[in-house]
């Protein structure tokens, strides 16, 4: 069975330069570049309208962007190595809060990733820890994690706050408990940098993907590969699983966009909209009956896909 | 074609400088600290002339330097035969920010110089310290610029080693020299202090020195194969040292005769330059100032001549073009050294990554990799001429990785980039090709 998606919108030059990092609410698609603001737009019209800009948010641009699941705190982390806090204000405006300093020494955040609530920031660092602080109570860091010492590149945390996965250079995935504070398990199967890591909505399944150019499926609880999903034949650089955790979503160098069946392991749809680098690729929150996902990368735009209905 | 850019750049320099220059000889700002009973002795210079007559008469950009630096020693001497209590050596301290070409420069000079006095006797041990350096300093000045008589060039590095325990680190005497060179509103040069050459030349070149001895900087098959020695045979295939700028009279390029172009990295297997006649200059890394000051001279001699560079994909391979375009940094006030129109040629990342076949040469960036990175992105942050580097820098951050030129392919696969890089870039028929 294959579906069909169709472009319904592109926001063309929404920035300057690279777009590295998208994050979404039910309302809004917040973009992230090289250049030194962040673009807010509205996804509750077909426009797609610009309705804020973060200016000069990053000096040195920024190259990861978050939000929690309930949409009312953000993160975002720039090449200077400053992260930064946002809120949503009454109306409906982002404010900054404050930065990230504490544990943060000489800048060495790289991947960032909030829980449900915002009540917790986690992050990669240059040498291969995991740090979580409290971004509520005093922005402290709560939690370090120890890993081989190999670059931090990506990171994820469960739903349910319970786990944090991350994704290093030298191909390996670690899962913490956060209860805890240990490490759980490493994940076998990949060895080439995994640039994305992504929890599944329940928080059972893990997707792990990079330069190997296959999508690992991990079963967190017993830290088993179950699947692998081929057929993308540049680096991966972003997955992002849907809300009902039936569809998977990928985003590679070559400009390729798939959506893959969780059900089949089966890639269901592909789209090349470009054939620049696609540095991320998410899902918008499913309102009515139709998927709905928005890409960005080096050709600067952000694109918005819908699934055909009748499929 | 007589070309001595340099001389007039210096020439303009000194003049503009003159007034501002005096208001900072130490005579006019000498003061009496309060240190009761404080020796006023130390030891002197080992030379100290006062018959500036008696000097022959030299070359004007020398002698002004000369003047200089005996005006210094003469205030010294006055410190110990009268009652000063202190000795005192004034060094203007560089800017750490390049200077905007567009400002006017003694306002530059007036507004971003910092003086910098070293006394003696002094609180402590090491304000002692910085002035025998300094005074060391200058005192190896004088000797270099005397030797300019005899043609006579101090290198830095010999500068480090005729005093190792007081200067205790190179970059002491690298500190001092660019201070000194700063403070008489000269380049080092001036001071007849060069860096170690290690830039390497090759191409359709000919150099006529001030002496009147010629160079050939082409290797034309027959000759090649005639040679009586081995060893001159092997020089020119692995090219020769970048001629000091200053001492070339005259450049000639393009003979008729010379068909073979030969690259360092390729030299046994690229015979044939398809984009035309050419000049490959390699500095082995962040490139010295004589080989900056060379290829500045032949921008502006032959500014019809494209230049094109060719550096690794990693920040120090933009960091070099950044020196060879907009100068260095730790040597902003040099800006006699920058060529603007230089081109980069590569390796950018599109041209590996595109390739799905990745072999050698790629790697994994380093700590230092990413800190210099970041230093960069926030030099460039406001210079939006240089929005591709900044691009490439981010890229490298966001995928951890730098590349060698070799990932191109080995030397034959090299030659053939280059064919398709030049072909699609060059304009004329010629043009010089540096290597890092």
């Amino acid at each position: 069975m294959s579906k069909q998606y169709l472009t319904t919108h592109t926001v063309d030059d929404a920035h300057l330069t690279d777009i590295f990092s998208l994050a979404v609410t039910n309302t809004q698609i917040l973009s992230a570049s090289g250049a030194s603001s962040i673009k807010i737009h509205s996804t509750t019209s077909p426009e797609i309208p610009l309705v804020q800009t973060l200016t000069g948010a990053h000096k040195l641009g920024c190259h990861h962007i978050v939000t929690s699941r309930n949409g009312r705190v953000a993160a975002s982390a720039g090449f200077g190595g400053e992260v930064k806090i946002w809120s949503i204000s009454k109306s409906g405006e982002w404010v900054e809060e404050e930065m990230i300093v504490d544990g943060n020494k000489a800048g060495e955040i790289w991947a960032i990733a909030l829980s449900e609530d915002g009540h917790f920031l986690a992050s990669t660092t240059y040498d291969g820890r995991i740090n979580v602080w409290d971004v509520v109570d005093g922005r402290k860091k709560i939690r370090e994690y120890e890993t081989k010492g190999s670059f931090g590149m990506c990171i994820d945390m469960s739903r349910d706050g319970r786990f944090t996965a991350s994704g290093h250079e030298n191909g390996g995935v670690y899962v913490f408990n956060n209860d805890t504070g240990r490490m759980l398990y490493s994940l076998p199967g990949l060895v080439k940098p995994v640039r994305t890591v992504a929890f599944s909505p329940a928080g059972t399944r893990l997707a792990a993907a990079g330069d190997a150019r296959v999508i690992g499926l991990y079963d967190v609880q017993h830290g088993e590969q179950v699947a692998n999903l081929t057929g993308h034949s540049a680096w991966i650089f972003s997955v992002d699983w849907s809300d009902n955790g039936e569809y998977l979503l990928s985003g590679a160098f070559d400009g390729k966009v798939k959506v893959w069946s969780i059900d089949q392991r089966t890639c269901v749809a592909t789209h090349s909209e470009t054939d620049k680098t696609l540095w991320c690729v998410k899902w918008l929150p499913k309102t009515g009956r139709s998927e709905a996902f928005a890409t960005a990368g080096a050709n600067r735009s952000i694109s918005f896909y819908r699934e055909a209905t009748g499929g | 074609m007589d070309i001595d850019l340099l001389s007039d750049l210096l020439e303009e320099n000194q003049s503009s400088f003159h007034s501002q220059l005096l208001q900072d000889l130490p005579n006019s700002r000498l003061t009496t600290a309060e240190l009761p009973g404080a020796p006023g002795t130390s030891t002197g210079p080992s030379r100290v002339s006062t018959k500036r007559s008696a000097l022959p008469s030299a070359p004007n950009r020398a002698g002004a330097v000369i003047l200089k630096i005996e005006n210094i020693f003469e205030s010294i001497v006055e410190c110990v035969m009268g009652d000063k209590k202190e000795l005192v050596i004034q060094l203007k301290t560089r800017s750490k920010k390049a200077k905007d070409s567009e400002e006017d420069v003694n306002m530059e000079l007036g507004r971003k110089s910092d003086i910098r006095r070293i006394k003696f006797p002094s609180k402590g041990p090491r304000e002692a310290w910085r002035f025998g350096t300094g005074l060391a300093s200058h005192s190896r000045a004088v000797t270099r610029s005397l030797g300019h008589w005899s043609g006579y060039y101090q290198k830095v590095v010999d500068m480090y080693y005729r005093e190792p325990e007081l200067f205790m680190k190179q970059g002491v005497v690298d500190r001092y020299v660019d201070d000194i060179a700063y403070t008489f509103g000269v380049n080092r040069e001036a001071l007849n202090v060069v860096a170690a050459a290690k830039g390497l030349i090759v191409g359709s070149l000919s150099t006529t020195r001030k002496d009147g001895s010629r160079t050939e900087y082409g290797s034309e098959p027959e000759v090649e194969h005639h040679s009586p020695t081995t060893n001159t045979a092997a020089n020119r295939t692995q090219g020769m040292l970048v001629p000091k700028a200053d001492d070339v009279e005259s450049i000639d390029i393009g003979t008729a005769q010379w068909a073979t172009f030969r690259t360092i990295a390729a030299c046994e297997y690229w015979r044939h330059f398809r984009a035309g006649n050419g000049i490959i200059i390699t500095a082995k890394g962040y490139p010295d100032i004589q080989t900056r000051q060379f290829l500045r001279l032949l921008s502006t001699s032959f500014p019809h001549i494209p230049i094109f560079a060719l550096v690794d994909f990693d920040p120090d391979g933009i960091g070099i073009i950044s020196t060879y375009k907009h100068g260095s940094k730790a040597l902003a006030h040099e800006t006699n050294l920058a060529v603007p129109s230089i081109q980069w040629l590569g390796i950018r990342s599109s041209d590996f990554l595109e390739d799905n076949t990745l072999g050698q040469g790629l790697l994994t960036l380093s700590k230092r990799d990413r800190n210099i990175a970041k230093k960069m992105l926030t030099r460039h942050d406001t210079d939006e001429r240089d929005e591709e580097w900044r691009r490439e820098l981010q890229m490298m951050l966001m995928l951890n990785m730098k590349a060698e030129i070799q990932i191109v392919g080995n030397e034959e696969k090299l030659g053939e980039w280059l064919d398709g890089k030049l072909r699609g870039s060059i304009h004329d028929a010629d043009g010089d090709i540096l290597m890092s």
